[in-house]
């Protein structure tokens, strides 16, 4: 009993010892300005180096498709031009205008031809000059290496003289210049080559100087840089997966930038130490419908669930007003996307009259509702890694729940592959960016056609085929807008998708930190005129 | 010398009892502890104050007060009667877990040691496989494997959790296989199944049952990381680990919505961990 004691007394002693000697870490820490325990220091610092930032970013690791920054591997493309690596040929502006960068203009003799010309006295960062031929060599390593840049681009050809590039493709694409602004885009030195770990040599303003895989992107200055001097010698990005480590990061110093924190985590920094850039993105959370499925091909029940999902509440409250309710698949930012379309608002009275309608009656008052013996009962496939997808399921249980729509959650990280086996769920609910590149026709060819890769719920729509066929077609940028508002609008009347919100994009920085804004596009972070003070 | 050694005998004598005292009075508040977890958990839905599921958004994340002892989550959820339920589901999945691995470890465990042979040798290292795996991970998998739901994370730590009892009571009774009681019995007439079931099960129960109640503990923390790692109780279902999971993200800015549950399985662990022990140092008095 006294050795149990002794014991106890003992163990009690170490965890208190445990405790304090981990608050006196922190305090050394931040005294000293650098992170303990780690054995290195991350912190931003400006000494006889240079001026240094450190970036945290949740996304940057293989799980999410950016294993390196090789524009033309996967989706690392983006981590390329995030962290000002790599440029594209054009850019979105702030309105999600297509605007030149590294090229100066366009001409478009025929439907099937572009003729680029590229801004003079570029240089990449291994030195070799940005001309015609390096783009061409760039452009078509990339539709040998990169599936979804071949589909969308459709090259045909190209051609190089000096500093002008032609491009003919197999068919009429307007979206063209769209999609050569996606992050695969980034105009790479294949001279250069791509390393081992996947580095390669851009035009942006920073050169990848390491880079560990799910860990780490060391960057430095690019001396070369054609458009100013960037402010910082050197970054490191670190990928902190977790967002609550994150969190705690950019608490203790040891990163000055934080991307992807959790938004319960923001009140935490809305003080005058820390700053906000935020914006909406076409990144939206909304449903597919199953059309195989028994209960969800009865349209009176694809209405009701139209009007059981309250917007606002998951919005204002389970996002903490980080986000937009939405009416379609692309926000106000848009011209085509938010109030063009009208969709059903969140109306559980009138869902309840639509279903008993149909003969959707709770016969058993067991509060869900039944029709010829089956129980309106719908599962619903998520996935964990968007932390907002099961707060949306759980909200709409409850609302669903109030007007007789049993919803069986599967939040599972499987759910690609559940997917595509109709049996097995009801409705699918997801985030993804809807106009990455700025156009509508992306989430059209993308999710809703008969051609469509994704369309695992087997919509279709003759109408909705016919127009799209026209899209594929026009070149009018106001023409496009007109065409993706009416497909938008026949997805909605036939409720064969519930659109619930947008996200807003936020990064937290340190108050020092300066030249950081958001964009709608959620490409650019890293620019030239990021500082840190 | 011989007066003194009578008194030693005498103190000592006397300690004893009133250690077995000591020891009687702390079996019987634990037991009272563990009886109210249980009846709280019986009694759960009785017990809330609110309905657990009900959203309310203009009542979210609210801090503790006298409407809600335990605050409310970021659907508006009442926390104490989360917690209560949580409590249901977290205190009868363990207990279930907890019968089905005792019940059936050691009845693989005692035919093992009682018939030898090529049985125990199959057996046992089916379950040498399973404790070769660290136990955890081994569930993680299989209740990757299984899917989502309480159900399907009971059975994952049943799998592999089961070999650990059948290890106890086959040792057990190989020491009382040789016994000159059970030899006796068998010159008797005894047959197999009546050995084990009147002359050694009753022997080897108190080992069995103070591992049993120890284990209350450890599975109900291993219930609760399952459900933390999302494979355990699905929404809306309230779970002590899945509740700690959700709201994780709010541990510096809600920490009710976090150290609730947490308060939750501290207690309930500590009652059945105490108990166990507890329950050992009286049976090892008795034996004494």
């Amino acid at each position: 009993m006294r050795i149990k004691k002794m014991t106890s007394c003992f163990m009690a002693a170490c965890l208190i010892a445990a405790v304090l000697t981990g608050c006196a870490g922190t305090q050394a820490g931040e005294a000293s300005g650098e992170a303990s325990g780690t054995g290195e220091s991350y912190a931003a610092k400006s000494d006889g180096t240079g001026k240094t930032l450190v970036f945290g970013d949740t996304t940057f690791n293989p799980e999410n498709e950016e294993p390196d920054i090789n524009p033309h591997n996967a989706y690392s493309g983006w981590a390329c031009i995030r962290y000002g690596v790599g440029e594209t040929l054009f850019r979105y502006s702030d309105t999600m205008e297509i605007e030149p960068w590294l090229a100066s203009g366009y001409e478009q003799p025929d439907d099937r031809t572009w003729v680029i010309t590229l801004k003079d006295d570029i240089y990449f960062s291994s030195g070799r000059k940005m001309d015609g031929a390096a783009v061409k060599e760039c452009l078509e390593h990339l539709i040998q290496s990169h599936d979804r840049a071949r589909t969308d681009l459709m090259i045909q050809e190209i051609t190089a003289d000096g500093q002008t590039v032609t491009i003919t493709t197999t068919e009429p694409v307007p979206a063209f210049l769209n999609y050569l602004s996606d992050p695969y885009g980034c105009i790479i030195d294949m001279d250069a080559g791509i390393s081992d770990e996947g580095i390669v040599a851009g035009t942006g303003p920073y050169t990848a100087s390491a880079l560990v895989s799910g860990e780490r992107l060391e960057l430095v200055k690019n001396e070369n840089y054609w458009n100013g001097e960037p402010k910082l010698d050197g970054i490191t990005v670190l990928t902190v997966t977790d967002g609550d480590t994150l969190t705690m990061a950019l608490q203790s110093g040891e990163i000055d930038v934080a991307y992807g924190m959790p938004y319960a985590n923001y009140p935490l920094f809305e003080n005058e130490d820390y700053t906000f850039t935020s914006c909406a993105t076409s990144r939206t959370f909304f449903l597919w419908m199953n059309f195989e499925s028994p209960v969800i091909s009865d349209p009176a029940v694809r209405e009701a669930i139209a009007m059981g999902i309250d917007k606002d509440g998951f919005v204002n409250t389970l996002l903490g007003g980080n986000g937009y309710a939405a009416a379609g698949p692309f926000p106000d930012s848009f011209s085509f996307g938010g109030s063009q379309v009208m969709a059903k608002g969140y109306d559980p009275q009138e869902a309840q009259e639509v279903l008993e309608g149909a003969g959707w009656i709770d016969s058993d008052g067991d509060g869900i509702r039944e029709k010829d013996g089956t129980r309106l009962s719908i599962r619903w496939l998520t996935y964990p890694s968007r932390q907002e997808l099961p707060l949306l399921a759980e909200s709409a249980q409850a609302t669903l729940g109030q007007i007789g729509i049993e919803v069986i959650v599967n939040s599972t990280a499987d759910h690609n592959s559940i997917r595509t086996d109709t049996d097995q769920w009801d409705v699918y609910a997801s985030a993804m960016v809807t106009a990455p590149t700025g156009d509508p026709e992306y989430f059209f060819t993308t999710c809703c056609l008969d051609s469509s890769m994704v369309n695992n719920g087997h919509y279709h729509n003759d109408t909705l085929e016919a127009l799209a066929a026209e899209l594929s077609q026009t070149f009018d940028t106001k023409a496009r807008s007109d065409l993706a508002v009416q497909m938008q609008q026949i997805l909605l009347d036939d409720d064969a998708y519930v659109f619930c919100s947008h996200l807003q994009m936020s990064m937290v920085s340190k108050a020092q930190v300066t030249g950081l804004t958001a964009h709608p596009c959620d490409f650019y972070e890293i620019t030239a005129d990021l500082d840190i003070n | 010398m011989r007066r003194a050694y009578k008194n030693d005998a005498g103190i000592s004598v006397r300690y004893q009892k009133v250690k077995k005292d000591h020891i009687r009075l702390r079996l019987g508040i634990f037991l009272a502890l563990a009886m109210l977890l249980l009846l709280g958990a019986l009694f759960a839905r009785q017990l809330c104050p609110y309905d657990p599921n009900l959203q309310d958004y203009s009542n979210a994340l609210q801090p503790p007060s006298l409407a809600h002892p335990f605050g409310t989550d970021r659907f508006g959820r009442d926390m104490l009667s989360r917690v209560i339920m949580g409590g249901q589901v977290s205190i009868f999945s363990t207990l279930i877990l907890v019968a089905v691995i005792t019940v059936f470890g050691t009845g693989v465990g005692v035919v093992c040691g009682y018939a030898g042979g090529l049985t125990d040798g199959v057996i046992m290292r089916i379950c040498d496989v399973c404790l070769a795996f660290p136990g955890l991970v081994f569930a993680l998998a299989v209740a990757a494997l299984l899917g989502g739901g309480i159900q399907n994370a009971v059975i994952a730590l049943a799998v592999v959790s089961w070999p650990k009892y059948a290890r106890i009571a086959r040792s057990q009774t190989l020491t009382l296989k040789n016994s000159d009681f059970i030899y006796a019995s068998r010159l008797a007439g005894c047959r197999g199944w009546q050995i084990i079931l009147r002359h050694i099960l009753p022997n080897i129960l108190g080992q069995i049952v103070v591992t049993a109640v120890l284990d209350m503990g450890t599975m109900m923390m291993e219930l609760a990381g399952l459900s933390f790692l999302g494979l355990g109780a699905m929404p809306p279902t309230a779970e002590w680990g899945s509740m700690m999971s959700s709201g994780r993200s709010m541990i510096q800015t809600y920490p009710w919505v976090v150290i609730t549950p947490g308060i939750g399985i501290f207690v309930s662990v500590a009652v059945f961990n105490l108990l166990g022990d507890t329950f050992r140092d009286y049976l090892d008095k008795k034996i004494a």
